[in-house]
């Protein structure tokens, strides 16, 4: 850990990004410090490519400011502090996987041996083979190898285990966990819930640009409506379930219903003081993905109401 | 620098390794001088057919290694995500740039040697030593200005487009240019302001003994100059998209 001082090792202060009209990232907050492990989360569209561009320094935001390890993201970035594996990297044709995670190793200022890369990359048994020859996910595991060829204080890996079959991905965090007990701060890009679930001790949403959750992974369900009830209701008035205490949404399919609440006890107390007597109760935790849709949506919606003035003025 | 040289070395590496490349660098200009350089007897630009056909040569393996692989190459990493990629390591930011041009630079040193070892063993060509070194170097550091041209070319186009663009203005440099056949009167007018001409013209002067006029070594610094400004400005352009 050479991690100076006290500070963030990643910060953005009101960052956004506009590619003319359209706000791929919009005021966007947030510090990391340093040995977390963070998930950015959010639904595709929703700025998390562009908000990694920008802390590696391949794109400039708009407005705001981004900083990395006390300096400015490509300072970070040339001084072989971040190590970092994006989906839109590539790797250079016609050398094998050898020459080229060498190659990589030799542009680090802290080089990490390239037997020990190749070992926690999992790419031993293709060292040899050309690098244009490799199958997607081996493809996969070597852009994560170029990724960790240095001793760097930041992983940035953006959908890390696309591609990649289970077994490869179990390994896969296997080794990242490897590389975390060592101290390092990791940020990732995931579609995966469970994966962010597991690995994850901090989850940002993001979604439009904008981050809306920040938290563990409970505190992240709990925002949600932290509970799940379903039941069976013959004649189930759904106006009446929705005005219950805790209730955050419904959805009613023919006698069954499924309600999402913050508070189970309230909600169920209130059923039962109204008169009804639900059939074949289920009260359980929401998952990680049923928190996150739920959040987005929700986004989405306070977002569609606030544009609809904005479209009604339109001829 | 350390990690732009083995950037580099890379690179030469890849080259050696690409059969196509190879043959249009070295194989080309070395098959059409065998079976050209002797079949006329005739003077041209003030030196033997043979002397001229040697430079003419020479100056095609080195501008086509300078030019038709590298653009297409680059155009191609770009698209892959190879130069993105390297971005992200702490390789300085130019690093590509210029181990591309050291790279193509370096490998079209086999083609100028071994053309010039022909004119000189097969062409019968006898000229001092200081004037094989001249015509190597000036055929040799004229591809400067293709290589500059490549990553203009490499860095603004998607690689489908690449291709026929570049095949273009190598054809048109190389036919206007007098490289397969000396010119005279009217396109000689146009052709004399190519920077192909320029290089095969200045060392035919070299081999000729004549004083080299200074409008042609002014010619090809300013082309290096056009072609290096729209290498600077097509990098900087597409910075936020590669």
């Amino acid at each position: 850990m050479s991690h100076s001082g006290t500070g963030p090792v990643v910060s953005f202060e009101n960052v956004s990004k506009h590619y003319g009209s359209l706000k791929a990232v919009d005021g966007l907050s947030l510090d990391l410090r340093s040995g977390e492990t963070v998930a950015l989360l959010g639904p595709n569209g929703a700025g998390k490519s562009t908000s990694l561009d920008m802390l590696l320094a391949l794109r400039k935001p708009t407005s705001g400011k981004i900083e990395m390890f006390g300096s400015d993201p490509y300072h970070a970035v040339k001084s072989g502090r971040v190590g970092a594996m994006l989906q839109s990297g590539g790797l250079m044709p016609e050398v094998t996987v050898l020459e080229l995670v060498t190659l990589v190793t030799g542009l680090q200022p802290r080089p990490v041996p390239v037997a020990t890369t190749l070992r926690r990359a999992g790419i031993e048994s293709i060292a040899d083979q050309r690098v244009d020859r490799l199958s997607g996910g081996q493809t996969q595991r070597v852009r994560f190898a170029l990724a960790i060829t240095g001793e760097c204080d930041l992983i940035v890996l953006d959908e890390p285990t696309t591609a990649m079959d289970v077994e490869t991905r179990q390994r896969f965090w296997a080794s990242m966990k490897e590389e975390v007990a060592e101290g390092k701060t990791l940020l990732f890009a995931t579609h995966y819930l469970e994966e962010a679930d597991q690995a994850a001790d901090r989850i940002l949403v993001i979604n439009r640009g904008r981050l809306l959750a920040d938290g563990t992974p409970a505190e992240i369900k709990a925002r949600a409506g932290a509970k799940q009830m379903s039941f069976r209701l013959p004649g189930a008035n759904e106006p009446f379930l929705l005005g219950l205490p805790g209730v955050t949404s419904i959805d009613v399919r023919g006698d069954v219903v499924h309600i999402q609440t913050s508070d189970s006890d309230a909600t169920l107390y209130a059923l039962l003081d109204a008169g009804y007597r639900p059939h074949e109760l289920e009260v359980g935790g929401l998952g990680l993905e049923q928190a996150f849709l739920t959040i987005t949506a929700e986004d989405d919606r306070a977002g569609d109401t606030a544009g609809a003035p904005q479209e009604a003025r339109q001829p | 620098m350390r990690g732009t040289l083995l950037l580099t070395r890379a690179e030469i590496m890849r080259l050696r390794r690409n059969r196509r490349y190879m043959i249009t660098t070295l194989a080309f200009p070395v098959v059409l001088y065998l079976l050209i350089a002797k079949s006329a007897k005739a003077t041209v630009y003030g030196v033997d057919f043979a002397a001229y056909y040697m430079v003419a040569m020479a100056t095609l393996g080195s501008f086509s290694a300078a030019l038709t692989g590298n653009a297409i190459r680059i155009a191609q990493e770009r698209k892959d995500g190879w130069v993105r990629q390297l971005r992200l390591t702490p390789l300085p930011a130019n690093g590509y740039v210029v181990a591309k041009i050291i790279a193509a630079m370096a490998i079209s040193v086999p083609s100028v040697v071994i053309v010039l070892l022909l004119g000189r063993f097969y062409g019968g060509v006898h000229l001092a030593i200081g004037a094989w070194i001249t015509i190597a170097v000036v055929v040799w550091l004229g591809a400067m200005t293709f290589a500059a041209l490549a990553i203009a070319i490499g860095y603004r186009l998607q690689p489908d487009q690449v291709q026929p663009i570049a095949l273009l203005i190598y054809f048109v440099f190389l036919i206007i240019g007098g490289i397969f056949f000396p010119l005279k009167g009217a396109l000689q007018s146009v052709g004399k302001f190519t920077p192909t001409y320029e290089a095969v013209k200045i060392a035919t002067d070299v081999a000729g003994g004549a004083s080299v006029p200074g409008n042609l070594i002014a010619g090809l610094v300013i082309w290096l100059a056009i072609f290096s400004g729209l290498a600077w400005l097509s990098v900087r352009a597409t910075a936020e998209t590669v």
